[in-house]
């Protein structure tokens, strides 16, 4: 793990769990309804609480929009050239299609994300929430990771492909 | 399967199985339709009045450019079933390119391979019109007296194989330069296509083993020799034109001409089909990926069952009590 | 765009095999098992480079002819399978597989394991059931997935989800042109079409599916399947195979293989009307019995196998299946009116009337008449007892069984009529709009219109 990676996974971590503060909240607007406040346009300021934003560097950022029911975490993955975003593209596409089983992923991320999680009270009264924590970190991890191996095998399958392709003409 | 196949499997299958029930006395009624890469379909029917005698039609994107190649289309292709007894061409059917008629009774397992590659002969027209070329090119070249200085550079064909995609092939006094021009419909493709095609060229000067393959060029551009065809129309940016340069080596006898012709001609079909291999295999890691998020975030989740044990008593049957 | 003109790919997957073809054609260009064999990581070395790669010169390779079993292939000619030469090349281990009958003969060797990715009708590994459908398309087919539309089938009560992943496969890794994907009853009810006795072409019928593993009998309305009064039966092909090697075994023949039994209920096998009747005119007739002879490959022995009684007394499990089964009692006449009484009332009479059979295990002699037969007894009693109950007479229902022609591949065929039609690409996704609207745009599928 690169030296920066760290301290920028840490204060994800540290933020996380600071944000992940919820309690139930009904509705002021609609009655008997509990919606997550950080998605509905909302007139009262006092349900949402300062969006955090942290930033390892342009690619990879973090933000972090808690409330007072939910919180919003999106994440934009590293995406170095042209072959790593249409394989960001693909994997976070893969990802929320199967949104259903992930309970806490949200279908459509936020603009200028790649993907983001929406976390509610009703998570995180089912869930452990230091081990929701654990999960998102993980995930962060785990996806770089898996960009760059997939863009090794491509770079692996397509040379030896285009070896074997031209070794059919060596006589 | 890592490489494609130039026979045509089902023609292949289709064929065997006429063959053996016209052997065993009871020849099949077939009206198939069969299809090959780049929009070609094939036709395998029974004769109206003789059931041992089959039509294998053909209809290709590429027969027309093909023709205009130059002279004896028809002829190269009569003389690819010559040596086979019961093989003879005839009046192409109906909305079909070119007809076969196969007699059963005298046709051999051989001859069922050769009708297989029948799409593969007749795109090889075109690459033998080429090679043919270039012999009278090198003899020039070799012979001074004849020799007008210039380099000599033959006539360039172009195989209108798909919609938007050509091969020009030109021969000169010393190689044939065989050039695709490949478009990509789909944006992962696009990416993907060029990290292929990045590798066909750098392959070649990578691993010693495979030196005396073909050169081969990857431009944005179209390149020389194809420009003069390419110019009429509109030059898309997503176009990409990859250059095989042949050299002698690859095309000396007419094994090694069948052979090359053979890999050229499916040489999309093969890189796409990689690609759409590579795409496969990583809807496999990505399933396996999700997987495994799954099972961490389910660590996540409180065990209802942990909770409950301390509350609820169970009876030694495993009933709970409830009080 | 010239892929107007390319006929569509009709692909059946079903549990056991798998039908592949063109529309328009009057049977599937392939059938072969649903099975894969996949290169096992520990042993790739066993096979090495072998230099076998020209072996498809023989013409007697063992994926041609087409199978009628999931689990035995017809040559068993396994030398001839051809290398591909990618053991023990690290990193193309996904390269490196078989599918149907070359699967089958791989799997005999040490270095693959094999595995149906089909369970139950459904799809259960998706990794492999991607690769099977890679290599049907590029290998078996030929064809660029870019330049064909697709009709695919599915069982009825197949979760969306599932239509989803299938929509990602066929869009994202092959680029298909168009999908359709069609319910294999309703496919199995067009097939019937080609029968002389169906007047109106509608898709209001009941389909009793049987294949090899279970029969379904699923009521169809209006194109659309009644899944709450769906029923399945636990006897299909494999339980008559077994109650035929079973009696066999008893009778201490010479050969009492698996194959052996295969191959006479395929050849020998009828339904009669009664079989009572049916042993005594065994009984007084010895011409009855047949006789079979199995020769081993080289054809050097022969071995002959009396067949007796099993002639129909196999194909009756369907009819009276205590003979054969110990748990499951209800006989499929039975099943059927159970399932038209499930459905609502005022489609029941074009259910009773347009019962169309589809699959292998539907294929006996007779079949469709006695089940006919025997539907209309249990239908009349029930309209004598309401009658003589309300007092009042009743129109009368008409029971009709419709055998065809193409009843083998029934689903298959129905697929090829369909997708030859003019209209079938109008009714297709494509991949434009797969890109615009994303992978849910296969949950709804237009029906064909009926005319």
């Amino acid at each position: 793990m690169s030296q920066s990676l760290r301290p920028y996974l840490t204060a994800v971590r540290y933020s996380l769990q600071a944000a992940l503060n919820l309690t139930n909240f009904s509705s002021q607007v609609v009655e008997r309804h509990n919606r997550p406040e950080v998605e509905v346009t909302n007139t009262s300021a006092e349900l949402l609480l300062q969006p955090m934003h942290i930033s390892r560097n342009e690619h990879e950022q973090v933000l972090i929009e808690p409330s007072v029911n939910s919180v919003r975490v999106s994440i934009k993955v590293k995406q170095a050239d042209e072959i790593e975003q249409i394989l960001v593209h693909k994997f976070t596409r893969f990802l929320e299609q199967r949104a259903e089983s992930f309970y806490v992923l949200r279908r459509v991320p936020i603009e200028g994300f790649s993907i983001s999680f929406l976390i509610t009270n009703k998570h995180t009264e089912t869930m452990k929430t230091e081990k929701l924590v654990d999960f998102i970190i993980e995930f962060m991890e785990e996806v770089d990771k898996e960009i760059s191996e997939m863009k090794l095998f491509l770079n692996a399958r397509a040379r030896f492909v285009a070896e074997a392709y031209l070794g059919e003409f060596v006589y | 399967m890592l490489h494609l196949r130039p026979e045509n499997l089902l023609v292949q299958k289709t064929l065997t199985e006429a063959w053996n029930a016209n052997e065993a006395g009871s020849p099949l009624t077939l009206d198939r339709v069969i299809s090959d890469f780049d929009y070609t379909t094939l036709h395998v029917s029974n004769s109206p009045d003789i059931k041992s005698t089959l039509f294998l039609s053909i209809k290709t994107k590429a027969w027309q450019s093909i023709s205009q190649c130059g002279n004896g289309f028809l002829e190269h292709l009569e003389s690819k079933y010559a040596e086979f007894p019961g093989i003879t061409a005839c009046q192409p059917e109906q909305g079909f390119d070119y007809t076969l008629s196969v007699d059963l009774g005298q046709i051999q397992p051989a001859a069922i391979i050769q009708l297989s590659l029948l799409k593969i002969h007749a795109m090889s027209f075109a690459f033998q019109l080429a090679f043919d070329e270039f012999g009278q090119l090198s003899q020039q070249a070799q012979d001074p007296a004849s020799f007008s200085g210039s380099d000599s550079s033959g006539t360039v064909r172009m195989l209108q194989y798909r919609d938007d995609e050509n091969i020009f092939i030109k021969p000169s006094n010393d190689r044939i330069t065989v050039i695709f021009e490949t478009f990509f419909q789909d944006e992962t493709d696009k990416v993907f296509g060029k990290v292929f095609l990045q590798e066909f060229v750098d392959a070649r000067k990578r691993n010693r083993s495979i030196q005396s393959a073909p050169q081969v060029l990857f431009s944005h551009e179209p390149p020389l020799e194809a420009a003069p065809f390419t110019s009429s129309r509109k030059l898309d940016k997503d176009r990409r034109f990859i250059t095989f340069v042949l050299f002698p080596r690859h095309f000396q006898t007419p094994e090694l001409q069948f052979s090359s012709v053979c890999h050229l001609t499916l040489f999309r079909n093969y890189f796409h089909y990689h690609i759409k291999c590579s795409k496969a295999f990583m809807h496999s890691r990505m399933r396996y990926r999700v997987d495994t998020f799954i099972k961490v975030l389910n660590r996540a989740k409180v065990d209802e069952e942990d909770e409950g044990e301390q509350q609820t008593r169970r009876t030694i049957t495993g009933r709970k009590l409830v009080y | 765009m010239s892929y107007l003109n390319n006929p569509a790919i009709v692909m059946d997957n079903g549990t056991g095999l798998t039908k592949l073809g063109f529309a328009g054609n009057d049977s599937p260009s392939w059938v072969f098992p649903t099975a894969i064999a996949t290169a096992q990581r520990s042993n790739t070395k066993a096979t090495g480079a072998s230099s076998g790669s020209s072996s498809i010169q023989n013409s007697g390779t063992p994926y041609f002819g087409n199978s009628t079993s999931a689990t035995s292939f017809n040559s068993l000619a396994a030398s001839a399978l051809m290398s591909n030469n990618l053991a023990g090349k690290r990193g193309t281990e996904d390269l490196d597989f078989y599918i149907g009958n070359e699967a089958l003969s791989a799997s005999q060797g040490p270095s693959y394991s094999l595995s149906y990715p089909i369970r139950h009708g459904q799809v259960e590994n998706w990794d492999h059931m991607e690769r099977f459908w890679e290599n049907s398309i590029f290998k078996y087919l030929r064809t660029e997935p870019e330049d064909h539309f697709f009709l695919l089938t599915e069982p009825p009560l197949n979760p969306p989800e599932n239509r989803e992943q299938v929509a990602e496969i066929f869009f994202e890794s092959f680029n298909c042109a168009g999908l359709y994907i069609a319910v294999q009853a309703v496919l199995a009810l067009a097939a019937s079409w080609t029968s002389s006795k169906v007047v109106d072409r509608s898709l209001t019928g009941t389909v009793i599916d049987s294949g090899d593993g279970v029969t379904h009998v699923i009521p169809v309305a209006e194109g659309y399947v009644i899944g709450s009064a769906i029923k399945n039966i636990p006897i299909a092909g494999r339980d008559i195979t077994l109650f035929i090697q079973s009696l066999l075994r008893e009778r201490g023949e010479e050969d009492t293989s698996l194959r052996t039994a295969e191959r006479l209920k395929q050849e020998y096998c009828y339904v009669c009307s009664d079989i009572v009747k049916e042993f005594n005119k065994f009984d007084r007739d010895p011409q009855k019995f047949a006789q079979f002879i199995v020769e081993n490959t080289e054809k050097t022995k022969r071995k002959v196998i009396d067949v007796g009684y099993e002639r129909f007394l196999a194909p009756e499990i369907f009819f009276n299946p205590e003979i054969a089964s110990s748990d499951f009692l209800t006989p499929l006449p039975t099943v059927v009116d159970q399932t038209i009484q499930a459905c609502p009332i005022d489609v029941r009479k074009g259910l009773y009337n347009n019962i169309v059979l589809s699959g292998g295990s539907t294929m006996f002699k007779d079949f469709g008449r006695r089940l006919q037969r025997d539907l209309k007894g249990i239908v009349n009693q029930r309209i004598a007892l309401s009658e003589s109950l309300s007092g009042t007479r009743s129109t009368g229902v008409d029971v009709q069984v419709i055998s065809h022609r193409r009843q083998r591949n029934a689903v298959w065929f129905g697929g090829s009529l369909l997708a030859q039609t003019a209209e079938f690409k109008s009714y297709c996704h494509t991949k434009q709009d797969y890109e615009e609207i994303g992978p849910e745009i296969v949950r709804n599928f237009s029906l064909f219109n009926m005319v």
